[in-house]
Protein backbone atom coordinates (compact mmCIF):
# COMPACT_ATOMS: atom_id res chain seq x y z
CA UNK A 1 0.00 0.00 0.00
CA UNK A 2 2.84 2.17 1.20
CA UNK A 3 4.29 1.51 -2.20
CA UNK A 4 1.40 2.32 -4.07
CA UNK A 5 1.17 5.18 -2.90
CA UNK A 6 4.29 6.62 -3.55
CA UNK A 7 4.53 4.99 -6.81
CA UNK A 8 2.06 7.58 -7.22
CA UNK A 9 3.29 10.22 -6.07
CA UNK A 10 6.22 9.80 -8.15
CA UNK A 11 3.87 9.79 -11.31
CA UNK A 12 2.25 13.04 -9.91
CA UNK A 13 5.68 14.57 -10.01
CA UNK A 14 6.80 13.26 -13.47
CA UNK A 15 4.06 14.22 -15.31
CA UNK A 16 3.43 18.20 -13.58
CA UNK A 17 7.15 18.72 -14.02
CA UNK A 18 8.53 16.97 -17.27
CA UNK A 19 7.20 18.88 -19.53
CA UNK A 20 8.21 22.04 -18.62
CA UNK A 21 11.55 20.28 -18.39
CA UNK A 22 11.78 19.14 -21.75
CA UNK A 23 10.57 22.38 -22.98
CA UNK A 24 13.69 24.59 -21.62
CA UNK A 25 15.93 22.15 -22.11
CA UNK A 26 15.58 21.82 -25.57
CA UNK A 27 15.82 25.74 -25.92
CA UNK A 28 19.13 25.21 -25.68
CA UNK A 29 19.02 22.97 -28.74
CA UNK A 30 21.29 23.74 -31.47
CA UNK A 31 19.84 21.90 -34.06
CA UNK A 32 17.40 22.98 -36.75
CA UNK A 33 13.88 20.94 -35.62
CA UNK A 34 13.30 19.51 -32.48
CA UNK A 35 15.23 16.03 -31.76
CA UNK A 36 15.57 14.70 -27.67
CA UNK A 37 17.98 14.31 -26.63
CA UNK A 38 19.17 17.67 -27.97
CA UNK A 39 21.67 17.67 -30.48
CA UNK A 40 24.28 19.92 -29.35
CA UNK A 41 24.13 22.88 -26.94
CA UNK A 42 23.56 26.91 -28.37
CA UNK A 43 21.93 29.71 -27.55
CA UNK A 44 20.78 30.42 -31.29
CA UNK A 45 16.85 29.98 -30.54
CA UNK A 46 17.59 32.64 -28.13
CA UNK A 47 19.30 34.94 -30.15
CA UNK A 48 16.29 33.95 -32.70
CA UNK A 49 13.64 34.98 -30.22
CA UNK A 50 14.95 38.39 -29.60
CA UNK A 51 15.99 38.89 -33.28
CA UNK A 52 12.06 38.67 -33.82
CA UNK A 53 10.15 41.65 -33.36
CA UNK A 54 7.18 40.06 -33.19
CA UNK A 55 8.03 37.64 -30.02
CA UNK A 56 9.78 40.81 -29.00
CA UNK A 57 7.40 43.04 -28.85
CA UNK A 58 5.05 40.38 -27.35
CA UNK A 59 7.72 40.02 -24.76
CA UNK A 60 7.67 43.74 -23.67
CA UNK A 61 4.47 44.15 -24.09
CA UNK A 62 3.54 41.09 -21.69
CA UNK A 63 5.66 42.43 -19.23
CA UNK A 64 4.23 45.92 -19.35
CA UNK A 65 0.64 44.96 -18.78
CA UNK A 66 1.78 42.87 -16.15
CA UNK A 67 3.23 45.22 -14.72
CA UNK A 68 0.12 47.65 -14.88
CA UNK A 69 -2.33 45.48 -14.27
CA UNK A 70 -0.78 43.69 -10.97
CA UNK A 71 -0.09 47.34 -9.68
CA UNK A 72 -4.25 48.35 -10.45
CA UNK A 73 -5.06 45.22 -8.36
CA UNK A 74 -2.80 45.57 -5.57
CA UNK A 75 -3.84 49.44 -5.08
CA UNK A 76 -7.59 48.58 -5.33
CA UNK A 77 -7.18 44.84 -3.94
CA UNK A 78 -5.77 46.52 -0.97
CA UNK A 79 -8.72 49.29 -0.89
CA UNK A 80 -10.91 46.62 -0.60
CA UNK A 81 -9.41 45.02 1.58
CA UNK A 82 -9.11 47.53 4.42
CA UNK A 83 -12.83 48.66 3.75
CA UNK A 84 -14.06 45.27 3.89
CA UNK A 85 -11.79 42.60 6.16
CA UNK A 86 -13.33 42.87 9.07
CA UNK A 87 -17.07 43.71 8.12
CA UNK A 88 -19.76 41.03 8.72
CA UNK A 89 -23.04 40.38 7.27
CA UNK A 90 -24.75 39.72 4.38
CA UNK A 91 -24.03 42.99 2.32
CA UNK A 92 -20.22 42.71 2.85
CA UNK A 93 -19.90 38.89 2.12
CA UNK A 94 -21.62 39.37 -1.22
CA UNK A 95 -19.21 42.24 -1.86
CA UNK A 96 -16.05 40.45 -0.47
CA UNK A 97 -17.88 37.91 -2.82
CA UNK A 98 -18.16 39.87 -5.75
CA UNK A 99 -14.24 40.73 -5.41
CA UNK A 100 -13.05 37.20 -5.52
CA UNK A 101 -15.61 35.94 -8.14
CA UNK A 102 -13.15 36.14 -10.98
CA UNK A 103 -10.50 33.63 -9.18
CA UNK A 104 -13.01 30.55 -10.21
CA UNK A 105 -15.25 31.83 -12.78
CA UNK A 106 -14.77 30.93 -16.19
CA UNK A 107 -11.93 33.05 -17.37
CA UNK A 108 -13.43 32.55 -21.16
CA UNK A 109 -16.95 33.92 -20.38
CA UNK A 110 -15.29 36.93 -18.92
CA UNK A 111 -13.11 37.14 -21.63
CA UNK A 112 -15.97 37.15 -24.03
CA UNK A 113 -18.24 39.61 -21.95
CA UNK A 114 -15.49 42.13 -21.58
CA UNK A 115 -14.74 42.19 -25.67
CA UNK A 116 -18.82 42.22 -25.92
CA UNK A 117 -18.73 45.13 -23.50
CA UNK A 118 -15.53 47.02 -25.39
CA UNK A 119 -17.59 46.71 -28.81
CA UNK A 120 -20.85 48.21 -27.18
CA UNK A 121 -19.26 51.20 -25.67
CA UNK A 122 -17.52 52.01 -29.04
CA UNK A 123 -14.18 50.44 -28.85
CA UNK A 124 -11.24 50.57 -26.17
CA UNK A 125 -7.44 49.76 -27.26
CA UNK A 126 -6.27 46.40 -27.42
CA UNK A 127 -3.74 47.05 -24.45
CA UNK A 128 -5.73 48.62 -22.14
CA UNK A 129 -8.54 46.34 -22.84
CA UNK A 130 -6.19 43.33 -21.75
CA UNK A 131 -4.81 45.63 -18.48
CA UNK A 132 -8.58 45.88 -17.19
CA UNK A 133 -9.28 42.30 -17.91
CA UNK A 134 -5.99 41.24 -16.01
CA UNK A 135 -6.36 43.84 -13.08
CA UNK A 136 -9.74 42.49 -12.68
CA UNK A 137 -8.20 38.72 -12.49
CA UNK A 138 -5.50 39.60 -10.09
CA UNK A 139 -7.46 41.34 -7.64
CA UNK A 140 -8.78 37.68 -5.71
CA UNK A 141 -5.35 36.99 -5.47
CA UNK A 142 -5.04 40.23 -3.40
CA UNK A 143 -7.85 40.87 -1.54
CA UNK A 144 -7.22 37.15 -0.43
CA UNK A 145 -3.31 38.08 0.69
CA UNK A 146 -4.21 41.53 2.28
CA UNK A 147 -7.61 40.04 4.12
CA UNK A 148 -5.75 37.78 6.15
CA UNK A 149 -2.86 39.79 6.61
CA UNK A 150 -4.97 42.46 8.23
CA UNK A 151 -7.04 40.01 10.10
CA UNK A 152 -3.56 39.31 11.78
CA UNK A 153 -3.66 42.68 12.88
CA UNK A 154 -4.25 43.58 16.11
CA UNK A 155 -7.32 46.45 15.72
CA UNK A 156 -5.94 48.23 19.10
CA UNK A 157 -2.98 49.76 16.86
CA UNK A 158 -5.47 51.25 14.71
CA UNK A 159 -7.14 52.53 17.35
CA UNK A 160 -4.47 53.95 19.55
CA UNK A 161 -3.59 55.64 16.20
CA UNK A 162 -6.89 57.18 15.67
CA UNK A 163 -7.71 57.96 19.19
CA UNK A 164 -4.02 60.68 18.91
CA UNK A 165 -6.26 62.24 16.08
CA UNK A 166 -4.12 60.78 13.46
CA UNK A 167 -5.47 61.06 9.96
CA UNK A 168 -7.06 57.39 7.96
CA UNK A 169 -4.28 58.54 5.57
CA UNK A 170 -1.51 59.07 8.41
CA UNK A 171 -2.98 55.23 9.99
CA UNK A 172 -2.35 53.61 6.95
CA UNK A 173 0.89 54.70 6.19
CA UNK A 174 2.77 54.68 9.99
CA UNK A 175 0.40 51.58 11.39
CA UNK A 176 -1.06 49.41 8.48
CA UNK A 177 1.18 49.41 5.39
CA UNK A 178 4.34 48.44 7.60
CA UNK A 179 2.68 45.60 8.87
CA UNK A 180 0.32 44.26 5.96
CA UNK A 181 3.09 45.05 3.16
CA UNK A 182 4.29 41.15 2.79
CA UNK A 183 0.52 40.63 1.57
CA UNK A 184 0.19 43.43 -0.62
CA UNK A 185 3.61 42.27 -2.17
CA UNK A 186 2.14 38.60 -2.00
CA UNK A 187 -1.11 39.43 -4.00
CA UNK A 188 1.23 42.09 -6.18
CA UNK A 189 3.79 39.10 -6.74
CA UNK A 190 0.56 36.75 -8.13
CA UNK A 191 -1.20 39.05 -9.77
CA UNK A 192 1.43 39.71 -12.11
CA UNK A 193 2.74 36.13 -13.32
CA UNK A 194 -0.98 35.17 -13.47
CA UNK A 195 -1.12 38.48 -16.03
CA UNK A 196 2.34 36.64 -17.94
CA UNK A 197 0.62 33.52 -18.43
CA UNK A 198 -3.02 34.31 -19.06
CA UNK A 199 -4.52 33.03 -22.19
CA UNK A 200 -7.95 32.82 -21.61
CA UNK A 201 -9.49 36.44 -21.86
CA UNK A 202 -6.04 37.56 -24.11
CA UNK A 203 -7.78 34.96 -26.62
CA UNK A 204 -10.32 37.52 -27.21
CA UNK A 205 -8.54 40.67 -26.20
CA UNK A 206 -5.49 40.78 -27.88
CA UNK A 207 -5.95 42.15 -31.57
CA UNK A 208 -3.40 42.36 -34.78
CA UNK A 209 -0.15 43.76 -33.85
CA UNK A 210 -0.91 43.52 -30.14
CA UNK A 211 -0.75 40.27 -29.09
CA UNK A 212 1.03 39.00 -25.49
CA UNK A 213 3.43 36.13 -25.20
CA UNK A 214 1.68 33.33 -24.33
CA UNK A 215 -0.77 34.02 -27.12
CA UNK A 216 2.18 34.85 -29.67
CA UNK A 217 3.43 30.96 -28.61
CA UNK A 218 -0.21 29.68 -29.46
CA UNK A 219 -0.61 31.25 -32.60
CA UNK A 220 2.87 29.87 -33.06
CA UNK A 221 2.48 26.20 -32.09
CA UNK A 222 -1.23 26.15 -33.98
CA UNK A 223 0.09 27.63 -37.19
CA UNK A 224 3.98 27.45 -37.72
CA UNK A 225 4.59 24.09 -36.09
CA UNK A 226 7.73 23.09 -34.48
CA UNK A 227 10.19 25.94 -34.52
CA UNK A 228 12.39 25.97 -31.61
CA UNK A 229 12.13 29.64 -30.99
CA UNK A 230 8.70 28.72 -29.14
CA UNK A 231 10.87 26.55 -27.10
CA UNK A 232 13.49 29.56 -25.82
CA UNK A 233 10.49 31.68 -25.88
CA UNK A 234 8.65 29.31 -22.89
CA UNK A 235 12.06 29.16 -21.18
CA UNK A 236 12.80 32.95 -20.93
CA UNK A 237 8.92 32.75 -19.35
CA UNK A 238 10.12 29.53 -17.21
CA UNK A 239 13.23 31.33 -15.83
CA UNK A 240 11.49 34.53 -15.13
CA UNK A 241 9.11 32.47 -12.66
CA UNK A 242 11.80 30.81 -11.11
CA UNK A 243 13.77 34.36 -10.70
CA UNK A 244 10.32 35.74 -9.10
CA UNK A 245 10.04 32.84 -6.65
CA UNK A 246 13.66 32.71 -5.80
CA UNK A 247 12.98 36.51 -4.77
CA UNK A 248 9.76 36.29 -3.19
CA UNK A 249 11.17 33.59 -1.26
CA UNK A 250 13.37 36.45 0.23
CA UNK A 251 11.29 38.75 0.67
CA UNK A 252 7.75 37.02 2.23
CA UNK A 253 8.92 33.17 2.76
CA UNK A 254 7.92 30.30 1.52
CA UNK A 255 4.97 29.88 3.17
CA UNK A 256 3.12 33.07 1.66
CA UNK A 257 3.62 31.77 -2.25
CA UNK A 258 2.73 28.13 -1.27
CA UNK A 259 -0.70 29.28 0.36
CA UNK A 260 -1.02 31.93 -2.43
CA UNK A 261 -1.51 30.64 -5.67
CA UNK B 1 -16.44 65.60 18.24
CA UNK B 2 -17.33 61.77 18.52
CA UNK B 3 -19.95 62.45 15.32
CA UNK B 4 -17.17 64.16 13.60
CA UNK B 5 -14.99 61.75 13.93
CA UNK B 6 -17.31 58.71 13.09
CA UNK B 7 -18.13 61.15 9.72
CA UNK B 8 -14.13 61.00 9.18
CA UNK B 9 -14.39 57.25 9.63
CA UNK B 10 -17.30 56.84 6.74
CA UNK B 11 -16.16 58.94 4.02
CA UNK B 12 -12.36 57.10 4.82
CA UNK B 13 -14.90 53.95 4.23
CA UNK B 14 -16.59 54.67 0.94
CA UNK B 15 -13.37 56.53 -0.25
CA UNK B 16 -11.51 53.24 0.23
CA UNK B 17 -14.46 51.31 -1.11
CA UNK B 18 -16.02 52.77 -4.09
CA UNK B 19 -12.82 52.83 -6.39
CA UNK B 20 -12.75 48.70 -6.51
CA UNK B 21 -16.32 48.17 -6.16
CA UNK B 22 -16.99 51.04 -9.41
CA UNK B 23 -14.12 49.00 -11.06
CA UNK B 24 -15.28 45.37 -10.43
CA UNK B 25 -18.86 46.62 -11.08
CA UNK B 26 -17.95 48.11 -14.32
CA UNK B 27 -15.50 45.69 -15.48
CA UNK B 28 -17.00 42.76 -14.47
CA UNK B 29 -20.93 42.65 -13.49
CA UNK B 30 -22.13 45.05 -16.16
CA UNK B 31 -20.44 42.98 -19.03
CA UNK B 32 -21.58 39.85 -17.50
CA UNK B 33 -25.13 41.31 -17.79
CA UNK B 34 -24.82 42.83 -21.14
CA UNK B 35 -23.86 39.00 -22.21
CA UNK B 36 -26.54 37.86 -21.32
CA UNK B 37 -28.31 40.44 -22.63
CA UNK B 38 -26.88 40.21 -25.69
CA UNK B 39 -27.39 36.36 -25.62
CA UNK B 40 -31.25 37.24 -26.12
CA UNK B 41 -31.34 38.08 -29.72
CA UNK B 42 -30.96 36.83 -33.02
CA UNK B 43 -28.00 37.53 -35.46
CA UNK B 44 -27.75 40.17 -37.25
CA UNK B 45 -25.25 40.91 -39.98
CA UNK B 46 -24.63 44.38 -39.18
CA UNK B 47 -24.77 45.22 -35.87
CA UNK B 48 -23.48 42.98 -32.59
CA UNK B 49 -26.71 41.20 -32.10
CA UNK B 50 -30.42 41.66 -33.87
CA UNK B 51 -32.79 44.20 -32.85
CA UNK B 52 -35.67 41.61 -31.78
CA UNK B 53 -35.80 39.75 -28.61
CA UNK B 54 -35.97 36.02 -28.76
CA UNK B 55 -35.12 33.02 -26.98
CA UNK B 56 -33.69 31.20 -30.54
CA UNK B 57 -30.14 30.79 -29.43
CA UNK B 58 -31.08 29.24 -26.04
CA UNK B 59 -33.67 26.90 -28.35
CA UNK B 60 -30.96 25.97 -30.30
CA UNK B 61 -28.50 24.39 -27.62
CA UNK B 62 -31.80 22.67 -26.01
CA UNK B 63 -33.29 21.24 -28.93
CA UNK B 64 -29.90 20.61 -31.28
CA UNK B 65 -28.78 17.17 -30.51
CA UNK B 66 -25.33 18.50 -32.17
CA UNK B 67 -24.94 20.42 -29.29
CA UNK B 68 -26.41 17.71 -26.61
CA UNK B 69 -23.10 16.05 -27.92
CA UNK B 70 -20.63 18.62 -27.33
CA UNK B 71 -22.18 19.37 -23.68
CA UNK B 72 -21.89 15.72 -22.58
CA UNK B 73 -18.77 15.02 -24.05
CA UNK B 74 -17.25 18.27 -21.80
CA UNK B 75 -19.17 16.99 -18.85
CA UNK B 76 -17.32 13.56 -19.58
CA UNK B 77 -14.32 15.13 -19.67
CA UNK B 78 -14.81 16.90 -17.15
CA UNK B 79 -15.55 13.88 -14.73
CA UNK B 80 -12.66 12.20 -16.00
CA UNK B 81 -10.21 14.60 -15.36
CA UNK B 82 -12.04 14.84 -11.83
CA UNK B 83 -11.44 11.61 -11.08
CA UNK B 84 -7.72 11.20 -12.29
CA UNK B 85 -6.60 13.67 -10.46
CA UNK B 86 -8.92 12.72 -7.54
CA UNK B 87 -6.73 9.89 -7.10
CA UNK B 88 -3.67 10.75 -8.28
CA UNK B 89 -3.87 14.57 -6.14
CA UNK B 90 -5.12 11.91 -3.09
CA UNK B 91 -2.21 9.52 -2.91
CA UNK B 92 0.04 12.59 -3.44
CA UNK B 93 -1.74 14.66 -0.42
CA UNK B 94 -1.44 11.74 1.37
CA UNK B 95 2.35 11.31 1.47
CA UNK B 96 3.23 14.99 1.23
CA UNK B 97 1.08 16.08 4.45
CA UNK B 98 2.81 14.32 6.89
CA UNK B 99 6.29 15.30 6.06
CA UNK B 100 7.96 17.79 7.87
CA UNK B 101 7.74 21.50 7.40
CA UNK B 102 9.74 22.47 5.69
CA UNK B 103 10.66 19.27 3.59
CA UNK B 104 6.30 19.81 3.11
CA UNK B 105 6.72 23.13 1.75
CA UNK B 106 9.23 22.45 -0.60
CA UNK B 107 7.43 19.34 -2.06
CA UNK B 108 4.47 21.69 -2.37
CA UNK B 109 6.30 24.70 -4.22
CA UNK B 110 7.83 21.65 -6.75
CA UNK B 111 3.93 21.57 -7.62
CA UNK B 112 3.21 24.66 -7.02
CA UNK B 113 5.49 26.65 -9.29
CA UNK B 114 4.31 24.70 -12.62
CA UNK B 115 0.88 26.13 -11.74
CA UNK B 116 2.55 29.88 -12.64
CA UNK B 117 4.12 28.21 -16.07
CA UNK B 118 1.80 29.80 -19.04
CA UNK B 119 -1.05 26.56 -19.88
CA UNK B 120 0.65 27.18 -23.44
CA UNK B 121 4.12 26.16 -22.06
CA UNK B 122 2.98 23.47 -20.19
CA UNK B 123 0.56 22.01 -23.25
CA UNK B 124 3.89 22.31 -25.77
CA UNK B 125 5.87 20.40 -23.08
CA UNK B 126 3.64 17.52 -23.67
CA UNK B 127 3.64 18.00 -27.74
CA UNK B 128 7.89 17.55 -27.33
CA UNK B 129 6.63 14.68 -25.67
CA UNK B 130 4.17 12.69 -27.40
CA UNK B 131 3.82 14.33 -30.97
CA UNK B 132 4.97 12.58 -34.11
CA UNK B 133 8.47 13.62 -33.67
CA UNK B 134 8.44 13.81 -29.58
CA UNK B 135 10.74 12.10 -27.26
CA UNK B 136 8.13 8.68 -26.77
CA UNK B 137 8.43 8.86 -30.58
CA UNK B 138 12.18 8.90 -31.26
CA UNK B 139 12.83 6.76 -28.54
CA UNK B 140 10.73 3.51 -29.38
CA UNK B 141 11.91 4.37 -32.85
CA UNK B 142 16.17 4.27 -32.19
CA UNK B 143 15.12 0.79 -30.34
CA UNK B 144 13.24 -0.89 -33.54
CA UNK B 145 9.87 -1.15 -31.42
CA UNK B 146 8.25 0.89 -33.95
CA UNK B 147 8.60 1.10 -37.85
CA UNK B 148 6.15 4.33 -38.06
CA UNK B 149 5.73 7.15 -35.47
CA UNK B 150 2.36 6.46 -33.10
CA UNK B 151 -0.85 9.21 -32.49
CA UNK B 152 -0.53 9.90 -29.63
CA UNK B 153 -2.35 13.54 -29.83
CA UNK B 154 -5.25 14.45 -30.96
CA UNK B 155 -7.99 12.88 -29.30
CA UNK B 156 -9.84 13.03 -25.95
CA UNK B 157 -7.78 10.61 -24.13
CA UNK B 158 -4.47 13.60 -24.68
CA UNK B 159 -6.43 16.34 -23.60
CA UNK B 160 -7.67 14.54 -20.74
CA UNK B 161 -4.56 13.39 -19.72
CA UNK B 162 -2.87 16.42 -20.72
CA UNK B 163 -5.36 18.59 -18.47
CA UNK B 164 -5.33 16.41 -15.67
CA UNK B 165 -1.20 17.21 -15.41
CA UNK B 166 -1.85 20.78 -15.35
CA UNK B 167 -4.56 20.82 -13.04
CA UNK B 168 -3.50 18.17 -10.70
CA UNK B 169 -0.85 20.70 -8.02
CA UNK B 170 -4.30 22.23 -7.25
CA UNK B 171 -6.30 19.10 -6.25
CA UNK B 172 -2.85 18.46 -4.38
CA UNK B 173 -2.47 21.18 -2.73
CA UNK B 174 -6.32 21.77 -1.42
CA UNK B 175 -6.21 18.21 0.03
CA UNK B 176 -3.42 18.76 1.82
CA UNK B 177 -4.44 21.81 3.62
CA UNK B 178 -7.40 19.90 4.46
CA UNK B 179 -5.30 16.92 5.67
CA UNK B 180 -2.90 19.04 7.46
CA UNK B 181 -6.17 20.46 9.06
CA UNK B 182 -7.36 16.87 10.64
CA UNK B 183 -6.87 16.63 14.27
CA UNK B 184 -4.10 13.80 15.01
CA UNK B 185 -6.74 12.55 18.06
CA UNK B 186 -9.17 11.48 15.56
CA UNK B 187 -6.66 9.07 13.75
CA UNK B 188 -5.73 8.16 17.44
CA UNK B 189 -9.00 7.82 18.74
CA UNK B 190 -10.16 5.51 15.81
CA UNK B 191 -6.84 3.11 16.08
CA UNK B 192 -7.43 2.80 20.03
CA UNK B 193 -10.59 1.54 19.07
CA UNK B 194 -8.81 -1.41 17.10
CA UNK B 195 -10.22 0.31 13.66
CA UNK B 196 -7.58 -0.96 10.71
CA UNK B 197 -6.17 1.56 8.76
CA UNK B 198 -8.64 0.90 5.83
CA UNK B 199 -11.53 1.62 8.09
CA UNK B 200 -9.66 4.63 10.36
CA UNK B 201 -9.53 6.10 6.45
CA UNK B 202 -13.26 5.47 5.39
CA UNK B 203 -14.73 6.54 8.33
CA UNK B 204 -12.39 9.36 9.75
CA UNK B 205 -9.87 10.74 7.43
CA UNK B 206 -11.91 10.74 4.40
CA UNK B 207 -14.95 12.61 5.31
CA UNK B 208 -12.79 15.21 7.21
CA UNK B 209 -10.86 15.91 3.97
CA UNK B 210 -14.00 16.31 2.14
CA UNK B 211 -13.40 20.47 2.33
CA UNK B 212 -10.05 19.97 0.59
CA UNK B 213 -11.64 17.20 -1.79
CA UNK B 214 -14.76 19.61 -2.38
CA UNK B 215 -12.38 22.52 -3.39
CA UNK B 216 -9.86 20.73 -5.42
CA UNK B 217 -12.62 19.18 -7.75
CA UNK B 218 -14.51 22.00 -8.13
CA UNK B 219 -11.07 24.14 -9.25
CA UNK B 220 -10.52 21.74 -11.08
CA UNK B 221 -13.60 20.92 -13.03
CA UNK B 222 -14.14 24.71 -13.25
CA UNK B 223 -10.18 25.09 -15.19
CA UNK B 224 -11.32 22.52 -16.90
CA UNK B 225 -14.04 24.22 -18.98
CA UNK B 226 -11.98 27.35 -19.85
CA UNK B 227 -8.95 25.63 -21.09
CA UNK B 228 -9.74 26.36 -24.40
CA UNK B 229 -5.99 26.75 -25.44
CA UNK B 230 -4.69 22.90 -23.83
CA UNK B 231 -8.06 21.44 -25.75
CA UNK B 232 -7.15 22.98 -29.28
CA UNK B 233 -3.43 21.86 -29.12
CA UNK B 234 -3.89 18.79 -27.28
CA UNK B 235 -7.14 17.98 -29.11
CA UNK B 236 -6.65 18.71 -32.44
CA UNK B 237 -9.05 21.17 -34.19
CA UNK B 238 -11.85 18.01 -34.53
CA UNK B 239 -11.77 17.69 -30.31
CA UNK B 240 -14.38 20.44 -29.87
CA UNK B 241 -15.94 20.86 -26.37
CA UNK B 242 -18.15 23.58 -25.12
CA UNK B 243 -15.53 25.95 -24.52
CA UNK B 244 -14.46 25.40 -28.38
CA UNK B 245 -17.98 26.04 -29.75
CA UNK B 246 -17.67 29.51 -28.07
CA UNK B 247 -14.36 30.76 -29.88
CA UNK B 248 -15.82 29.27 -33.37
CA UNK B 249 -18.95 31.44 -32.74
CA UNK B 250 -16.86 34.48 -32.27
CA UNK B 251 -14.78 33.66 -35.02
CA UNK B 252 -17.79 33.63 -37.11
CA UNK B 253 -19.28 36.92 -35.57
CA UNK B 254 -22.30 35.47 -34.04
CA UNK B 255 -22.21 36.77 -30.84
CA UNK B 256 -25.19 36.47 -29.49
CA UNK B 257 -25.05 32.25 -30.07
CA UNK B 258 -21.30 33.28 -28.81
CA UNK B 259 -23.31 34.48 -25.50
CA UNK B 260 -25.45 32.24 -24.95
CA UNK B 261 -22.89 29.24 -25.35
CA UNK B 262 -21.24 31.33 -22.47
CA UNK B 263 -24.20 31.00 -20.25
CA UNK B 264 -24.62 27.14 -21.10
CA UNK B 265 -20.97 26.55 -19.94
CA UNK B 266 -22.09 29.12 -16.89
CA UNK B 267 -25.03 27.07 -15.93
CA UNK B 268 -23.19 23.43 -15.97
CA UNK B 269 -20.12 24.80 -13.81
CA UNK B 270 -23.15 25.60 -11.76
CA UNK B 271 -25.03 22.60 -11.72
CA UNK B 272 -21.87 20.62 -11.16
CA UNK B 273 -20.50 22.96 -8.56
CA UNK B 274 -23.90 22.06 -6.70
CA UNK B 275 -23.70 18.25 -7.12
CA UNK B 276 -20.48 18.26 -6.02
CA UNK B 277 -21.31 20.31 -2.52
CA UNK B 278 -24.31 18.06 -2.59
CA UNK B 279 -22.35 14.88 -2.84
CA UNK B 280 -19.50 15.51 -0.19
CA UNK B 281 -21.29 18.48 1.88
CA UNK B 282 -17.82 19.72 2.92
CA UNK B 283 -19.72 21.94 5.65
CA UNK B 284 -20.16 19.13 7.81
CA UNK B 285 -16.77 19.33 8.48
CA UNK B 286 -16.40 22.84 9.11
CA UNK B 287 -19.35 22.63 11.72
CA UNK B 288 -17.54 20.01 13.49
CA UNK B 289 -16.40 22.71 15.85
Amino acid sequence: MRGLLIALTGFSYVVVLLPILIVVVTAFSASEFFAFPPKGFSLRWFEAFFASDSMRGAFSRSLQIATIASILATVLGTMASIAIARRKGTLFNLVQGMFIAPLIFPAIVLGLSLLIFYKSIGGVPDFLGLVIAHSVLGLPFVVRSVTSSLLAVDPALEEAGQSLKASPVDVFIFIIAPLIWPGMLAGGIFAFILSLGELNTALFLTGPGVTTLPIEIFSYLQFQGGQLVIAAASAIQVFMIIAIVLIAERLIGLKRIVRSE
Amino acid sequence: MGSGLSMNRQTAFWALLAPPLLFVGIFFVVPLLNLFWVSLHGASSTELFGSNLSGENYYRILTDSFYHTIILRTLWAGMSIMLLCLVLGYATAYVIAPLPPRTRLIMLLLLVAPLMVSNVIRAYGWIAILGRQGVVNSMLRSTGLIDGPLLLLNSFEAVAFGLMTILLPYMVVSIVNALNSIDRQYIEAAQSLKANPVRSFIYVVWPLSSPGVASGTLLVFLLTLSAYVTITLLGGPRMKLLVSLVFDSVSGFRWPLAAALSFALLTLALVVAGLILALLRPGRVQGRG
